[in-house]
C-alpha cells in the first residue's frame, strides 16, 4: 500500500560505526503520526533518565512529517530532537529549509543518530542507505564554508545540515543549521551534535520520491488546504513583509521586549527595526521559502554601504531583531543583521544568544561584569561593537565567552551577585522575546512549555484577537469571543490546550506552525483528510487532536522522568514574576497566585493531577501510554498499567 | 492571443512547490528529479532560476529530434513527446536555448512541460511570488 510514511528509519551509531535499518510498526504510526510525535516515542525507550544530553547514549533524530515532500502547503518542515543540553529533559526543534524533503526523496522518515564518533565524522544519506566519513577540513568551519566545501565533495545538489564552530564547543545554545541558513535552533541541539562530533549529515537527492495512498483525493485535499491559506487573513503580510512585519506595531502597542525585558519599548521609533521598511531600505535581498510552502516568509538581506558593508544572510526574524535589535537597546537595522549573520555562520540560536549578551550587558551595568571580566570590552546596552564582539567570544568558549556558553542560568550560577534575578530563563532555557506580562495564554504555554519557556510549542496568536480567525477559534474554545484579549486570566487553559494538540499535530505532519497557528483557517479536519489521503489510515479531526495530546503528555512523561519537578519547574522567569516593565506605568507582573490559579485549570483540562502537575494514570490509560506510568500518579485502570 | 508560460526568476522564492506538484500531475508521486520544471537553488546567495519550456516560436527541439518525436499541441502550443518514437539522445535538452529541458536518466526520455493541458499545476502553487506566470501578455504586469 502507498503512503506518504512508511515509517523508515535508519539508525547510526557513532560508537561503533554501524548503520541499521528499522521499520516502524503501523501501530506505532497510528498512534504517533510522525515527526515530533515519532520522535518522543523513539526518545522514550532510547534515552534512559541517567544519560547525560552529551552521552553517547543521548540520540539525536532527525524527523521529517507525514506530509513532508508532498505538495501539502507548509509541510517541508523537520523536528530535530533529543534530550536537550539546557534543560537536561525533553528537546524537540523544528526547521525548514530543504532538509525534510530531502530525506524523504532519499526515502528515509526518520534519522536517529546515538554514539560519539572516534573522530568529526559527516554522515552520507542517499537511496541505498547511509555510510560515514571523516568530516576533513571542515571540522572547525563556520556554517557557510562547510557548507561549501561539502557540496565541493558530495555535489551541488545535495542538502547539507551541519554545525558551526559553536556546535562543535558544545555551546549550550548552539543550532543545527540546514540549507545554510534555516536553524534547529534551541535548547543547544547543535551541542548534541558537536558531542556525537557529528559535523554534517549530508543527502543526497533521490528519485523514488513519495507516494501517496490515494493520489485523486490527496490532490483535493491539498487544493482545498492552499485555497483555506491563501485566503487567511494574515497571509498578505507574512508573505510580504516577513515575521518582523510588526516590531513598529508592537513598539507602539508596548508589547516589544527591551533590554532584558526591562523595558516594554524602544524610547525611539523601532520602524527602521521593522521588516516594512526593509525594502524601501534597501536591505532586502529576496524574499526566500523554505521548501514545499506557499507563504515564504523568510528573508535574504543584505548591507551594501557602511561599516558593515559585505553582510549578508538569511533572515532575520522577528525574534533575531527582538533579541539584537530592542533587546540590546540597539535602534539601527544594520547591527542587527551583523548578529544576525554571525550566529548563522558560528551555528548559534540567536534567541538565548541575544538574551545572554542582554544579560551581560545589564549585569556590566551593574558593575558586577568589569572591563577586566569582559576581557577589555566596556559593555552597556546599545553597544553594537560589544554585542558582536561577545558573540564571537562565546562561539569560540574565549574569555568571558566561555562562562556565556553555558546560557544565563548557569552563568548567573558562576557570577553570582544575584543575577539569577535579571537572568530570563526558566528550566534552563532563555525564554523567547514575547511580553508574557501582557499575554496571559503566552504566560501559561511558557510555564508548562517541556523545553522552556518560548513560544514554538504552543503559539497562542489568537489570544490577541487580531484577526477575525482567531476571534472565531477563540469564541469556539471559550464560548465567548470578548475573551480574545491577552490580559485576563478567565479562559486561557482552554486557549492553551488546543493550541498545544494542535502545535503537535502540526509537527507531526511536517506542516509550518504558521499554516495552523497563526493563520487558522486549516482546521484538524482539514489536516485529518490529509493524513488520511496521505496515508490510507482513515482518522478523524478528534483522533488527530488525541494523537497531539497524546505526543505532547508523553514529552511531559519522558521530563518527568528526567527531573522534571512540576512544583518549581512550571514557571515563567523571576522578571515576568516580580517585575512590571519601568516604563509601563499600569499592569501587574505574571505573579505566582494568577500563574498558580491557571496551572491548576490547566492540568485539570489535561485530566492531570491538579496538585501536583503529574498525569494521572486513567489519563495515560485512555492516550494508550500505560508504558510511561512510572512517572503518573493516581489508581491503575482496571486492566490497565503494570 | 495564446497563454504562455511566463517566468520571472527574480520573483522566485525556492519554494520549489512546483516542482512537486509538477511531478504529481505527470507521475502521481512527487520526486523533484521527474518535474519538468527545474529549479535551480543557490542557497547561500538566495538565487533562484526556474527552467521550463515556455512554448517559444522557433522551438528548436522539434527541429533537431531525429526522430521526429516532438511536436506542437495545435490548442496549447505545448510541445507534446511521443515516448513510444524517442531515442533519448538528448538532442532536444541541448538545443533548447532556455535550458528548459530536463531529462530522466532512468527511462531515458526527456521531460518537457505540456502545460497540462492548458491548467498548469505549478501556477497554482506560485500565487504569491507569482514568478510563474501562464497569460497573454508578456511582460510584468504586478
Amino acid at each position: 500500500m502507498n503512503t506518504s510514511y512508511p515509517g523508515r528509519v535508519v539508525r547510526v551509531n557513532l560508537s561503533d560505526n554501524k548503520i541499521e535499518r528499522q521499520q516502524l510498526s503501523s501501530e506505532l504510526l497510528r498512534a504517533y503520526l510522525g515527526g515530533r510525535g515519532v520522535g518522543v516515542r523513539l526518545l522514550w525507550d532510547d534515552v534512559a533518565p541517567d544519560v547525560d544530553p552529551f552521552d553517547e547514549g543521548n540520540a539525536l533524530m532527525f524527523l521529517p512529517g507525514v506530509l513532508t515532500g508532498t505538495s501539502t502547503p507548509c509541510s517541508g518542515r523537520t523536528t530535530v530532537s533529543a534530550k536537550g543540553p539546557a534543560t537536561g529533559q525533553y528537546l524537540k526543534t523544528s526547521v525548514g529549509g530543504y532538509l525534510g524533503i530531502a530525506l524523504k526523496m532519499a526515502g528515509v522518515d526518520a534519522v536517529v543518530v546515538q554514539g560519539i564518533a572516534e573522530q568529526p565524522t559527516v554522515l552520507v544519506i542517499d537511496e541505498q542507505g547511509g555510510r560515514l566519513e571523516p568530516a576533513g577540513d571542515t571540522w572547525g568551519q563556520g556554517v557557510k564554508e562547510t557548507t561549501r566545501r561539502l557540496k565541493q565533495r558530495y555535489g551541488d545538489d545535495v542538502e547539507v545540515a551541519c554545525i558551526g564552530p559553536a556546535g562543535e564547543k558544545l555551546v549550550r545554545f548552539a543550532a543545527v543549521m540546514t540549507s545554510v541558513y534555516n536553524a534547529a535552533a534551541r535548547g543547544g541541539i547543535g551541542a548534541v551534535m558537536g558531542s556525537k562530533r557529528l559535523k554534517a549529515i549530508v543527502i543526497v537527492p533521490g528519485r523514488g520520491g513519495v507516494r501517496v495512498h490515494d493520489p485523486d483525493r490527496f490532490s483535493a485535499a491539498a487544493r482545498q488546504a492552499r485555497e483555506l491559506l491563501y485566503n487567511d487573513s494574515v497571509a498578505p503580510d507574512l508573505h510580504k513583509y516577513g515575521t518582523a512585519r510588526d516590531v513598529d506595531i508592537l513598539n507602539e502597542l508596548r508589547l516589544l521586549p527591551t533590554r532584558n525585558f526591562q523595558r516594554s519599548a524602544l524610547s525611539g521609533d523601532a520602524y527602521n527595526l521593522s521588516g516594512r521598511s526593509w525594502p524601501k531600505m534597501g536591505y532586502l535581498e529576496r524574499i526566500v521559502s523554505c521548501g514545499g510552502c506557499i507563504y515564504c516568509c523568510h528573508r535574504f538581506t543584505r548591507v551594501s554601504s557602511g561599516p558593515y558593508a559585505g553582510t549578508a544572510s538569511g533572515g532575520p526574524e522577528y525574534e533575531t531583531v527582538a533579541a539584537f535589535g530592542s533587546g540590546c537597546g540597539i535602534l539601527e537595522l544594520e547591527p542587527v543583521l551583523a548578529a544576525n549573520a554571525l550566529c548563522n555562520d558560528l551555528g548559534l540560536d540567536t534567541i538565548s544568544a541575544g538574551n545572554v549578551v542582554q544579560w551581560a550587558m545589564e549585569t556590566a551595568e551593574k558593575g558586577i561584569l568589569t572591563e577586566d571580566d569582559l576581557g577589555g570590552l566596556k559593555l552597556s546596552f546599545g553597544d553594537a561593537e560589544g554585542m558582536l564582539e561577545l558573540l564571537m567570544m562565546i562561539g569560540e568558549r574565549r574569555g568571558v565567552g566561555d562562562v556565556l556558553a553555558e546560557g544565563v542560568a548557569r552563568a548567573a550560577d558562576k557570577i553570582g551577585h544575584d543575577s539569577h534575578r535579571w537572568a530570563v530563563e526558566a528550566r534552563g532555557l532563555e525564554q523567547s522575546n514575547v511580553e508574557l506580562r501582557g499575554a496571559y495564554s503566552y504566560a501559561l504555554a511558557f510555564a508548562v512549555n517541556p523545553r522552556g519557556p518560548d513560544h514554538l510549542h504552543t503559539e497562542c496568536l489568537a489570544e490577541f484577537g487580531g484577526t477575525n480567525e482567531g476571534i472565531s477559534l477563540v469564541e469556539k474554545l471559550t464560548g465567548d469571543k470578548s475573551l480574545a484579549v491577552p490580559d485576563t486570566e478567565i479562559g486561557r487553559a482552554k486557549i492553551v490546550r488546543w493550541h498545544e494538540d494542535m502545535y503537535a499535530v502540526t509537527d507531526a505532519v511536517g506542516m509550518c506552525a504558521f499554516s495552523t497557528t497563526a493563520a487558522y483557517s486549516l482546521d484538524e479536519h482539514a489536516l485529518a483528510e490529509l493524513v488520511a489521503a496521505a496515508t490510507g489510515q482513515e482518522i478523524s479531526g478528534e483522533e488527530l487532536m488525541k494523537a497531539g495530546k497524546r505526543i505532547l503528555t508523553l514529552e511531559r512523561c519522558f521530563s518527568l522522568r528526567h527531573g522534571l519537578e512540576p512544583s518549581c519547574d512550571d514557571r515563567v522567569p523571576r522578571r515576568m514574576m516580580e517585575e512590571i516593565p519601568q516604563d509601563v506605568q499600569k499592569g501587574e507582573p505574571m505573579d505566582r497566585e494568577r500563574l498558580s490559579r491557571m496551572l491548576k485549570e490547566y492540568y485539570e483540562l489535561h485530566g492531570w493531577d491538579p496538585e501536583t502537575g503529574r498525569p494521572l494514570r486513567t489519563e495515560l490509560h485512555r492516550l494508550g501510554l500505560d508504558f510511561a506510568a512510572e512517572v503518573a500518579v493516581g489508581p491503575c485502570e482496571k486492566g490497565g498499567s503494570r | 492571443m495564446l497563454k504562455r508560460l511566463q517566468i520571472y526568476e527574480d520573483r522566485c522564492t525556492g519554494c520549489t512547490s512546483c516542482q512537486l506538484v509538477c511531478s504529481f500531475a505527470k507521475e502521481e508521486y512527487f520526486s523533484p528529479a521527474l518535474s519538468r520544471i527545474m529549479v535551480d537553488v543557490q542557497q547561500e546567495q538566495a538565487r533562484f532560476r526556474p527552467r521550463v519550456c515556455i512554448q517559444c516560436a522557433e522551438a528548436p527541439c522539434i527541429e533537431t529530434c531525429p526522430v521526429g518525436a516532438l511536436s506542437r499541441d495545435e490548442a496549447t502550443r505545448a510541445i507534446r513527446l511521443d515516448k513510444g518514437v524517442c531515442i533519448g539522445c538528448r538532442r532536444c535538452v541541448e538545443a533548447c536555448p532556455y535550458a528548459g529541458v530536463g531529462f530522466d536518466e532512468e527511462q531515458g526520455l526527456p521531460l518537457i512541460c505540456d502545460l497540462c493541458g492548458g491548467e498548469p499545476a505549478c501556477v497554482d502553487v506560485c500565487r504569491f511570488p507569482q514568478a510563474i506566470r501562464y497569460a497573454e501578455e508578456e511582460g510584468d504586469n504586478s
